[in-house]
């Protein structure tokens, strides 16, 4: 499920927005530029192909054997 | 007069389609215009009049209005930390094998920062956004912690870096931190993204303050000139030490919160698909300048190599007062001023990467236009990272130079996961449409990667069987 903003700021702004300013937002930005849309709209959620999530995870176990291997450096290095 | 709009109503006639899937015509919710909304708008009103008028001088102008996320991230990069590898560097190999090699990293830089600026314009959303929509909360909360613990740390050596250059001009260590934390929160008091940009590239454009030191130095230009053609020579030869200073000096240039800020800066900028040329120019620019700062430091500090000094335990104000006798003391002066600059530039920009990042992640409101009250989690979260970091460095005994490089190396080894994400999401067709990675920039990207996994790899064997790197043609 999509999550969406917790306090949206929009609500209190959009009241002290004038016709000119509406207009001018809507031509100078593209749709999906508009926070409102942000909130509404999410890239959906693709499917990880079993070769890409092996690649995932042996990237994320390289990750936390060489943190070990700094950790150990750090050691050897204050003795 | 007040008003609300539905989406398919606003969208008639004038609006330019962007090429985002989600960016569907969605049900009859009603378009809110926000605070940021309005103000990014007006930015890109100008970029629009600019762009519809014809000479040198719209383009020019353009140009000044597009570009910042580029030049903002790669003098960011050229951080403490960075500059202190760099000095390290300098004062330990001279002039040699490291002038082409940190050329090379920021070329590196060059190639992965190209695909955020793609990735930003087409989907106007930051890199956290993207990776937790695409991938998931799991993986997205994954990226978002190596990023939040990458940052920290960085920030720390950041301050280190203030409060060493600082330090060489009598402040004390205490008064240096906060007035960096007291600079930090001025720059976000603009609440106008445009204006927090010019600010931080004004100061990030002092960087280049390495170059006069460097030619005070008289670096002899032959010997940078075959260095560059050669690759040689490298003193000592294949080492743990050369190994450590070659991963702190990658990391010094390609690290994960640049993926992330530069993508979020765009978006927040409001840059669009018809921008992406100036996005580009933006980067290697910035790029350029950056390698230039880097180099400026090597040239600096290499006269402490020609003389045999030894620099195991430098801080920053150590570095300028050992080159004193070479550079008399306004040039240390200057080298202690660039120190306190990369680190102040820096903070500002990793702790808005974080800030960022974390807003995405969250659905929290993210953006440098927002006023305090309505963006308060993002500001709070760059001001708590940044005061945390601070706190840290106030610690007295802390092993500062052996920290700096480390935490290089630590971004190198987070870089390749990070990546990972970044190069799925540029060749995701669903997202990217037509502007998906060409067949050269993804050779050149897996290219980076493998050169990144190669100098983890490398380090692993430095520190667990140094005897190893003979192998390789080391000792």
């Amino acid at each position: 499920m999509e999550k969406q903003y917790d306090s949206p700021p929009a609500a209190k702004v959009s009241a002290e927005v004038s016709r000119e300013e509406l207009r001018a937002v809507m031509t100078a930005l593209e749709p999906d530029q508009l926070i409102s849309t942000k909130e509404h709209h999410h890239c959906p959620r693709r499917q990880l192909t079993r070769t890409e999530m092996i690649l995932f995870w042996a990237l994320r176990i390289y990750l936390v054997f060489m943190f070990g291997v700094v950790l150990y450096q750090i050691w050897t290095g204050v003795r | 007069m007040k008003e609300t709009k539905t989406l398919p109503e606003l969208r008639r006639g004038t609006v330019p389609r962007s090429n985002l899937p989600n960016n569907q015509p969605t049900s009859d919710a009603a378009v809110v215009i926000t605070h940021e909304d309005i103000d990014r708008a007006h930015d890109r009103e100008r970029v629009s009049a600019t762009r519809a008028r014809h000479g040198i001088r719209p383009r020019l102008r353009l140009f000044w209005l597009l570009i910042g996320p580029g030049i903002l991230v790669m003098l960011g990069e050229n951080d403490g930390p960075s500059m202190l590898s760099y000095a390290a560097t300098g004062a330990r190999f001279g002039v040699g094998f490291f002038v082409p090699f940190i050329v090379l990293t920021f070329a590196m830089a060059c190639v992965v920062q190209e695909m955020t600026v793609r990735l930003g314009a087409a989907t106007h959303r930051g890199h956290a956004e993207l990776i937790f929509d695409r991938f998931g909360p799991f993986w997205g909360w994954f990226s978002m912690v190596d990023l939040m613990v990458g940052n920290f740390l960085t920030l720390v050596t950041e301050f280190i870096a203030i409060r060493a250059g600082l330090g060489f001009f009598g402040v004390r260590p205490a008064v240096a931190v906060l007035g960096a934390l007291v600079v930090l929160s001025v720059a976000l008091m603009t609440h106008r993204y445009w204006t927090w940009e010019r600010i931080i590239l004004g100061a990030a454009m002092f960087n280049l303050v390495f170059v006069p030191v460097a030619l005070l130095t008289h670096p002899h230009w032959g010997s940078v000139g075959r260095a560059l053609v050669t690759w040689r020579p490298l003193p000592g030869g294949l080492t743990q030490e050369t190994v450590l200073i070659l991963l702190a000096d990658i990391g010094a240039t390609v690290t994960p919160w640049m993926l992330f800020f530069q993508q979020s800066a765009i978006a927040d900028k409001g840059l669009t698909t018809r921008d992406i040329r100036f996005g580009r120019v933006d980067t290697v620019l910035g790029a350029a300048l950056a390698t230039i700062a880097a180099l400026a430091t090597l040239l600096a500090t290499a006269p402490l190599f020609a003389h045999h000094m030894s620099v195991a335990n430098f801080e920053a104000a150590e570095f300028a007062q050992a080159l004193q006798p070479f550079i008399g003391h306004w040039g240390a002066a200057l080298f202690a001023l660039g120190m306190f600059e990369a680190g102040m530039v820096a903070a500002i920009t990793i702790s808005t990467s974080s800030a960022y990042a974390f807003g995405e992640v969250a659905r929290r409101p993210h953006s440098l236009n927002l006023p305090f009250r309505q963006g308060k989690s993002f500001y709070l979260v760059l001001l708590l990272e940044a005061v945390a970091a601070a706190g840290l460095v106030l610690i007295p005994g802390i092993p500062l130079v052996y920290i700096v490089l480390l935490v290089n190396v630590i971004a190198v080894l987070a870089m390749p996961p990070a990546l990972l994400f970044l190069y799925m999401l540029v060749n995701d067709r669903e997202i990217m449409r037509e502007l998906v990675s060409p067949r050269w920039a993804n050779v050149l990207a897996l290219g980076v990667v493998t050169i990144l996994v190669g100098a983890g790899l490398l380090f692993g064997i430095s520190v667990i069987a140094p005897n190893a790197l003979a192998l390789v043609g080391g000792r």
